[in-house]
């Protein structure tokens, strides 16, 4: 046998231990993105207030703000929009996913072959095993390449969509061990988990960057008392976009390991999924030149990429167009197999 | 300070009604999960009958099955309705041997085997067990999540308090002792 997975020692994946370490993280980084998003709202209210009081510290005023005796209009503000925006994207984000493929719905009366029905099959198998309550749509997208992902803010308009590469060129396990991988991701919120830790990060970003331009422009103070509250906001000007990326990508990564344990647990099998990553990522060494093009000539890929079981753009597959590109959304190859129980030879 | 002693009360009430709710809806999960094991053997039921009429046609093997999965399924569903688990549980891995000799016919045929129709149905047979399987697979997982629930503090605390309605005694999908000895033995002759 010369399967790629000789490389490696296959062991058990110990995904309850897994599954439980990410979801902390997880909460920890929400969590942070939460307590960031007030404290930012905090202090654009201790801006405004310093503007109508300028004999008062900021300190002074920051206290008054959390001990009631002024109102935090700003954060409050800031909540509300938050509140719509999430709203509006949960709305939109699954029509969005899909923007710029080629792609059809496979349900069991519309499949055209054997193929489609068995897709559809395993996804309700793992329906099944995961106790998922509606079964998501399935879209098949009209590409070569080997990819697949999940979206949707519920369960009730959760979705899968796979490449047609990726349903000629697994076998069955490979296949229920992906559909596995992404029913997880359904199954664990993940999508709405990145959806609102985007958008905090988004919006964080967007405030501090008005407040800024607002502290610059603002009639300086007389006593230069509020000083100290300018540096702060041009270092936090600077430092948040930075912060939000590495807490994101962190999250990503966390979910992606999660949903990697989640389909060991779905289907209490490792080697599918190890078979079926090495086989996407063989895949995409062979036929680097043509994906390449495939990738960069479909439009808004950029937006799936990290909702993809392999990203792209970490293989190098897309075109990098900004920072934040350069960072991964997916741990490696190697890192992923490890924790789901298999270990590389080390070959002397 | 009373006002905090409030706060507190009220938070360890507010826990201990979150408790309550989890550990009901985590009953109600395990019983669901236990109906979807029915649906999925009445699934399989429908699917093979149906898939025995189709293959029919081709051999006259099947008329003897079909009979045989009838009668099988008539006593699983007898063993049932008297609560006898082991003759139910008995009949029910009876009609899946049954399922795997369908795909050895199926290989004997290459014509019926390269049948669009028939590749169907194999994948039918293939799916159909999978889901019985995972069903079973979802139940048993669906037990160990209320089971190192209710176990565990501070959960333990508000169950002894509603031990009526929180503490169930759930039995965990598994094949008798010596349907296991049986099963291991068991080899492929070929």
């Amino acid at each position: 046998m010369n399967s790629p997975l000789n490389e490696y020692t296959q062991g058990t994946a110990n995904w309850r231990e897994v599954i439980k370490q990410n979801s902390r993280r997880t909460y920890l980084v929400i969590g942070l993105f939460f307590a960031i998003y007030i404290a930012i709202g905090l202090l654009v209210d201790v801006f405004l207030y310093s503007q109508s009081y300028p004999t008062v510290s900021p300190i002074t005023i920051l206290d008054a703000i959390l001990h009631g005796e002024l109102i935090p209009k700003a954060t409050i503000i800031m909540f509300i929009i938050a509140s719509i925006s999430l709203l509006i994207s949960y709305w939109f984000h699954d029509r969005l996913m899909l923007l710029g493929t080629e792609y059809h719905e496979i349900t069991p009366e519309t499949a055209r072959n054997v193929q489609e029905t068995q897709l559809y099959n395993v996804i309700e198998e793992m329906k099944i095993s995961a106790g998922l309550r509606y079964m998501p749509r399935v879209y098949l997208i009209e590409a070569d390449y080997m990819n697949a992902f999940a979206s949707g803010y519920s369960e009730k308009s959760a979705l899968v969509a796979i490449t047609r590469g990726l349903m000629q060129k697994l076998n069955r396990d490979e296949l229920q061990a992906v559909m596995a991988h992404e029913l997880s991701h359904i199954n664990h919120l993940d999508i709405k988990v990145t959806l609102t830790a985007t958008l905090l990060a988004n919006l964080t970003i967007i405030v501090i960057d008005i407040l800024f331009r607002a502290a610059i422009f603002a009639p300086r103070r007389s006593d230069k008392k509020g000083g100290g509250l300018i540096v702060i906001i041009m270092l936090l000007r600077f430092l948040l976009p930075i912060i939000s990326v590495i807490l994101l990508l962190y999250l990503s990564r966390t979910r992606e390991l999660m949903a990697d344990s989640g389909a060991v647990q779905l289907t209490r099998s490792n080697e599918g999924l190890a078979n079926a990553l090495l086989k996407i990522q063989n895949d995409h060494a062979q036929n680097a030149d043509e994906y390449r093009n495939q990738y960069n000539n479909t439009p808004n890929e950029q937006i799936r990429r990290e909702a993809y079981i392999f990203d792209p753009m970490q293989a190098g597959f897309l075109s990098v167009r900004s920072v934040n590109d350069l960072f991964s959304t997916h741990p490696s190859i190697e890192k992923r197999l490890e924790a789901i129980g298999f270990k590389k030879k080390t070959t002397e | 300070m009373s006002l905090i002693l409030l706060i507190i009360i009220l938070a360890i009430l507010g826990y201990g009604i979150l408790i309550y709710n989890k550990l009901i809806a985590q009953i109600e999960t395990i019983r669901n999960n236990q109906k979807q094991i029915d649906i999925q053997l009445d699934r399989r039921f429908k699917v093979f009958e149906s898939l025995i009429n189709v293959v029919k046609k081709y051999m006259d093997y099947e008329q003897t099955t079909l009979k045989d999965v009838v009668a099988l399924r008539n006593q699983a569903q007898q063993a049932k309705a008297s609560g006898d688990e082991k003759t139910r549980i008995d009949a029910e891995n009876k009609i899946s041997s049954i399922a795997s000799n369908l795909n050895v016919v199926f290989e004997r045929y290459p014509e019926l085997k390269a049948n669009q129709n028939c590749m169907q149905l194999q994948e039918e047979i293939v799916s159909t067990e999978n889901k019985l399987a995972y069903s079973k697979q979802a139940f048993n997982d669906s037990i160990e999540l209320y089971n190192a629930n209710k176990q565990s503090f501070p959960a333990n605390v508000i169950v002894s308090m509603f031990k009526a309605k929180l503490d169930q005694l759930f039995v965990y999908w598994q094949l008798s002792a010596e349907k296991v000895t049986e099963q291991e033995a068991y080899t492929v002759k070929l």
